[in-house]
């Protein structure tokens, strides 16, 4: 399937698109544009004005993502903690990694394309996800 | 005439009633330091990332049963984009201000006050750098007093 959303990726997109190749659609393919005008007809958007898939209410897209689909993962709502505090900051949730991670992805919009963004961050968003996985079963920091 | 920046101008209006989501509009855009030209209309000097927080701002108006406009302009004269920074950097001022007479407080409070105080601040210091775009000479003061109190707190560790 094809997924599109702005072109410009920062934390909130870069989850999203990991979220949705790992949890929705392995095959996904991801569309970057200026415009919503310009969201090709056969591309779910996403993280975009008026869409489905966006900021709702106090949520961000992931957070979004995970409730339209269901995905009721507690590792992965906890990931979604980090991701919203990166992204909006408004101190809902406690996410110490929140400012590092916000960092380092406004670092790589700076150092190369969207697609690079997405494919190193891939492996950070999957590196939370086992840290957070392995702490929700052990009830204590891991190793 | 010098050449002036762009700014992201964003128009809205909310209905009187309920008065929830103009009490959520405000907090956003007070969290966002935009500088509020007129009613219903504010500015923040445009880039990808101001220009993206005062979309989905509109979106949160429309969803609330509002209107909202989105604009890039820039201002006609040197002298009113002066003007204009000059209000935000006064406003970011005096929040730095507030924060360096807290970071003092906190030096004189007991040590677990003193550490609870840090970690606020710390908190609070960043989110005013993240909407200072202007930055005002009582940022370095600031940033001085959360040393301070930073130093204060680590020299207390080691002594325990």
């Amino acid at each position: 399937m094809r997924w599109a959303t702005r072109a410009g990726v920062h934390i909130d997109r870069a989850a999203c698109a990991w979220l949705i190749r790992r949890f929705l659609d392995p095959e996904a393919e991801f569309v970057f544009v200026a415009d919503p005008a310009d969201v090709p007809a056969d591309a779910t958007p996403f993280d975009m004005r008026g869409v489905e898939l966006g900021h709702v209410g106090g949520d961000c897209s992931f957070e979004t993502i995970l409730r339209r689909h269901e995905l009721t993962d507690p590792v992965l709502w906890r990931v979604a903690e980090a991701v919203h505090e990166a992204d909006l900051d408004d101190g809902r949730f406690d996410a110490p990694e929140a400012p590092g991670l916000d960092v380092l992805l406004r670092g790589l919009s700076m150092t190369g394309t969207d697609e690079h963004t997405l494919a190193v961050s891939g492996p950070l968003f999957d590196a939370l996800y086992e840290y957070h996985r392995r702490r929700l079963l052990l009830g204590r920091e891991p190793a | 005439m010098g050449a002036t920046g762009e700014w992201v101008l964003l128009s809205y209006r909310l209905p009187r009633e309920p008065s929830g989501p103009r009490t959520t509009l405000w907090r956003r855009l007070r969290r966002l330091g935009v500088a509020q030209l007129a009613d219903g209309l504010v500015a923040l000097p445009a880039d990808a990332r101001t220009r993206e927080s005062l979309e989905w701002l509109a979106d949160d108006v429309l969803a609330a049963g509002g209107t909202a406009g989105l604009w890039v302009a820039r201002p006609a004269t040197t002298a009113q984009e002066r003007e204009l920074a000059a209000g935000m950097a006064a406003a970011r001022a005096a929040e730095y201000r507030a924060l360096a007479e807290e970071c003092a407080a906190a030096v004189a409070a007991g040590p677990a006050e003193r550490s609870r105080a840090l970690r606020r601040l710390r908190t609070e210091h960043r989110a005013i750098g993240r909407r200072d775009f202007f930055p005002p000479a009582e940022r370095e003061d600031a940033a001085r007093a959360l040393r301070a109190l930073g130093g204060t707190a680590a020299a207390e560790e080691v002594a325990r």
